[in-house]
């Protein structure tokens, strides 16, 4: 547990200094003024706007932003051979994804919670801001990126830095279409192309059903046990994914 | 008894796109590292050096062969806790401080955190480096992030340490404390393995040599062995020179002029050494001048064993 931290630890204290992290913070605040400018010229809801735009904007950059960190990271891990003195000192290199993946989560933890802090304020200038509905769509959008994280640690140690965000960008998007995966399955006649879809379907993250953004503009919120259940849902497919990963960077030549 | 001991090491690359071929890298390699002994490691770029690291340290897995440390069978690399690596050319995390970073790995050797901060301080010191020990690692010099990565192989006093080229990128003086570091590590009883380009420095680092050529090994064994297998014998004599016969019988022996008319004749073979001594002695028209013997360089005998052309003749004396 003490390995695991300590990667943890290192992970995110470099992270945390990356300035991919701050020029995207910029371009959220960009995103929220022309929100803001937009919003104060339709009519309606002005707050519910701002918080669908927000909201959109976080998942957007929060996506990106742990692709790009994830990625980045471990391939200057690789390249700058820290990844080796870290190995070295591990008894299993599974330790090193785990401690990666904190690490990172914490960053982007950190970044979400800002964001969403942000948003909010934005928010509550316009109006009236829906507490509930609100931080269920951001609790979810945080556990979404956890995943894309998880996603983009099993293809940034198995492959380039290119392939990695191609894969992980094109996960990230087939996750939010599983369902129209399945639905294409059922309408097809064939045996092979519905047990294609199904199994696509069960192997990709379902990212839309852990998305409570288009609920929260209609002040939607959901009950607390099946928030509960999809942040279950949530950390399985983390798990899974890790575990993954894991077996792949256990028999992988580190070369 | 060997702290580490490797034995017939196989190991090939995946080459090519469409139609995938193989490159040998390692071809039975096997040597051992007997316990508080000093090995340079040494080849030619490509010889295998770093991959034969990468598979002590269980980063790449071999084809064939096995690793043995404290004679138990390795199968995924040397125990953490009684080995320190440093990698060649080593950078790190660019948004990190040394300071940061020696204590996360320190942790991560199992270090204590009580008495750590003032171990860093003692190998910043020691390698100096402390000037820059509160600095991010992006502003730290090629040769300041090379002694940072030593002090993270030796911090945790490991039994046995693995360098790879820990010497390059450092200037003279930076050489000098490097290589004064290691061999107080060594004095402690530390086993050393270290790989270097840089020979004179391996010569006065090391008391047992490896070399390898293209994945094979060439030779295993002493220092001193090596070199007094390759030493020569020089003889230098004034006067009528009769020998021009005699010369055309020993192919191995090299006879140079100089402008004063003093003659010297080379040679790595000690009868024909004599037979030669024997015939100055006994002519008239020729006087000795003296007999000397050439101790041979490291980087001699290794071009001489790898029968690499350079002007590697030129030894001291």
């Amino acid at each position: 547990m003490q390995a695991i931290l300590e990667i943890a630890k290192l992970s995110f204290a470099d992270a945390i200094r990356n300035k991919v992290a701050y020029g995207v913070f910029t371009f959220l605040l960009l995103l929220l003024a022309t929100a803001s400018a937009l919003a104060s010229v339709t009519m309606g809801r002005t707050e519910l706007m701002i918080m669908d735009l927000g909201l959109g904007g976080i998942s957007i950059l929060g996506n990106l932003m742990a692709i790009i960190l994830t990625i980045q990271s471990l391939q200057q891990e690789r390249e700058s051979r820290t990844l080796y003195v870290l190995i070295t000192r591990l008894q299993g290199r599974w330790k090193y994804l785990v401690g990666k993946f904190l690490g990172l989560a914490a960053v982007l933890s950190i970044q979400m919670i800002m964001m969403c802090l942000i948003l909010s304020g934005c928010i509550a200038i316009f109006g009236h801001i829906f507490w509930l509905s609100f931080v269920q769509a951001c609790i979810t959008t945080l556990f979404e990126i956890y995943i894309v994280i998880a996603i983009a640690l099993l293809f940034a140690q198995s492959s380039s830095l290119f392939l990695a965000i191609l894969l992980t960008l094109a996960m990230d998007i087939a996750g939010r279409f599983t369902f129209v995966i399945q639905q294409l399955g059922e309408q097809s006649d064939s045996t092979l192309v519905q047990f294609f879809t199904q199994g696509m379907y069960y192997l990709l993250p379902n990212l839309e059903a852990i998305n409570l953004r288009n609920q929260a503009g209609y002040v939607a919120n959901i009950p607390w046990h099946e928030l509960i259940s999809m942040m279950t849902y949530s950390i399985s497919e983390i798990v899974f994914i890790l575990l993954i990963s894991a077996f792949i960077f256990g028999r992988k030549n580190l070369a | 008894m060997p702290l580490i001991d490797v034995q017939s090491l196989h190991f090939t690359v995946p080459t090519g796109h469409i139609i995938q071929k193989t490159k040998t890298i390692l071809h039975d390699v096997s040597f051992s590292v007997e316990q508080g002994t000093s090995t340079a490691y040494l080849g030619t770029n490509g010889a295998g050096k770093t991959s034969t690291f990468r598979i002590l340290c269980g980063l790449v897995k071999p084809n064939a062969g096995q690793v043995f440390f404290d004679s138990e069978v390795m199968h995924q690399g040397l125990p953490p806790k009684r080995f320190g690596f440093m990698p060649e050319h080593p950078y790190f995390y660019k948004n990190l401080t040394p300071r940061e970073l020696l204590t996360s790995l320190g942790k991560l050797s199992g270090l204590p955190s009580k008495g750590l901060k003032q171990k860093i301080e003692m190998w910043a010191e020691k390698l100096d480096f402390t000037q820059v020990l509160g600095q991010r690692l992006s502003t730290c010099s090629k040769g300041q992030a090379q002694r940072v990565g030593l002090a993270q192989a030796l911090i945790h006093q490991p039994d046995f340490i693995l360098l790879d080229e820990p010497l390059s990128g450092l200037d003279p003086i930076g050489r000098a404390c490097v290589r004064s570091v290691i061999q107080d590590e060594v004095r402690r009883g530390a086993t050393l393995l270290f790989s270097s380009h840089i020979l004179s420095d391996a010569e006065a680092m090391c008391d047992q040599v490896v070399i390898l050529q293209e994945g094979c090994i060439r030779y295993a064994g002493d220092i001193h062995s090596l070199l007094a297998h390759d030493a020569r014998w020089l003889i230098q004599a004034q006067g009528k020179p009769l020998w021009g016969q005699q010369a055309g019988q020993h192919t191995d022996v090299e006879i140079t002029a100089s402008l004063d008319g003093v003659w010297q004749i080379r040679g790595a073979n000690q009868e024909v050494r004599n037979t030669w001594l024997q015939n100055i002695l006994s002519s008239e028209s020729t006087t000795l001048v003296s007999v000397q013997s050439e101790q041979r360089t490291l980087e001699s005998a290794f071009l001489n064993l790898l029968k690499i052309k350079g002007d590697h003749d030129a030894s001291h004396s």
